[in-house]
């Protein structure tokens, strides 16, 4: 069943269609959470609050476009809300964010952690849509609600950053 | 075509690399960073980063949320009603008082304390976030 069909079952006052929702996409939104707070907590608080704020909102939504995109808006509102309530105080915990793979050394990817967790929230965020979803930047631009020239920049600083991070590393 | 900059160049060289459309063409930053020994060393290092990122995948994170979102959807609906009927009882016992002052031969109310019980109408609707001229095609009368 798609998105919309779903929405319109909700509107249509079947609470429990919205379980098809969070099922769906209660994965990808933890992880994308996870990529700005870093702290597994904050990722599932952040991601329940913005599926109810979902559900609330779901009056407002327009059926001919996709649910991700909005609901990600509603998600990063969410996660900086969390961020602003704990004043800053870095709440960075050892939650991975990367998966282990076989063509990837585990020394590589325990420093391409390191160095994703040392860098700001906003540049491991874009890093994580670009290269651990593989979102394009027009994908990345609508998610983030940012124009395709600014995504193409601030990913180019955003990496610049990790790079910093890495030197000396791998290359 | 836009003046190619040290930047620039390196900016629109990473969306090529992402496999992304860029402003400039590769054979025209070719063409800078045959004679820019910075660029040239940058855009080595852009390749590694991006060859090194491109290899990995997000975690897959577990996670069941629905219990706890259905829970919250439902207190929030139970307390929606309970709050709800509470203005319209009131706006109710306010509507009884008044068309009893109303009946009390020989009392004018003035034009003021008449236009009354619309504001408190047009206030509950207001306060419940109800549009009462709004037509809702779902409603289907019963047999």
């Amino acid at each position: 069943m798609d998105d919309s069909k779903i929405i319109e079952r909700c509107l249509k006052g079947e609470k429990e269609a919205f379980r098809f929702l969070v099922e769906r996409y209660q994965a990808q939104a933890v992880g994308h959470s996870l990529a700005i707070l870093a702290n597994r907590e904050d990722a599932l608080d952040a991601t329940q609050e913005a599926f109810v704020d979902a559900f609330r909102s779901l009056k407002k939504f327009d059926l001919s476009r996709r649910f991700y995109p909005w609901f990600y808006v509603l998600l990063r509102h969410r996660c900086y809300k969390i961020i602003a309530k704990k004043r800053e105080a870095e709440n960075i915990e050892d939650a991975e964010i990367i998966a282990p793979q076989t063509s990837v050394s585990g020394e590589e990817k325990i420093a391409l952690e390191r160095a994703l967790r040392s860098i700001s929230r906003e540049d491991r965020e874009i890093i994580s849509l670009k290269y651990l979803d593989g979102f394009s930047y027009d994908e990345i631009a609508e998610l983030l609600k940012i124009p395709r020239g600014t995504v193409m920049s601030r990913l180019f600083y955003a990496r610049k950053q990790l790079q910093a991070k890495l030197t000396g590393k791998f290359h | 075509m836009k003046d190619m900059n040290c930047e620039d160049i390196l900016i629109q060289k990473s969306a090529l690399i992402d496999g992304e459309k860029a402003d400039f063409s590769d054979e025209q930053i070719a063409e800078h960073s045959a004679d820019c020994e910075n660029c040239r060393r940058q855009i080595e290092e852009l390749e590694n980063t991006i060859f090194l990122l491109k290899r990995q995948k997000r975690r897959e994170q577990s996670a069941d949320l629905w219990s706890a979102i259905e829970k919250q959807i439902n207190d929030e609906s139970e307390s929606i009603l309970t709050v709800k009927w509470q203005p319209f009882a009131l706006v109710g016992v306010f509507l009884v008082i008044y068309k009893l002052l109303e009946m009390i031969p020989e009392r004018d109310l003035g034009w003021f304390l008449r236009v009354v019980p619309f504001i408190l109408i047009a206030a509950l609707f207001g306060f419940i976030k109800e549009n009462p001229f709004k037509i809702n095609s779902e409603l289907i009368l019963e047999k």
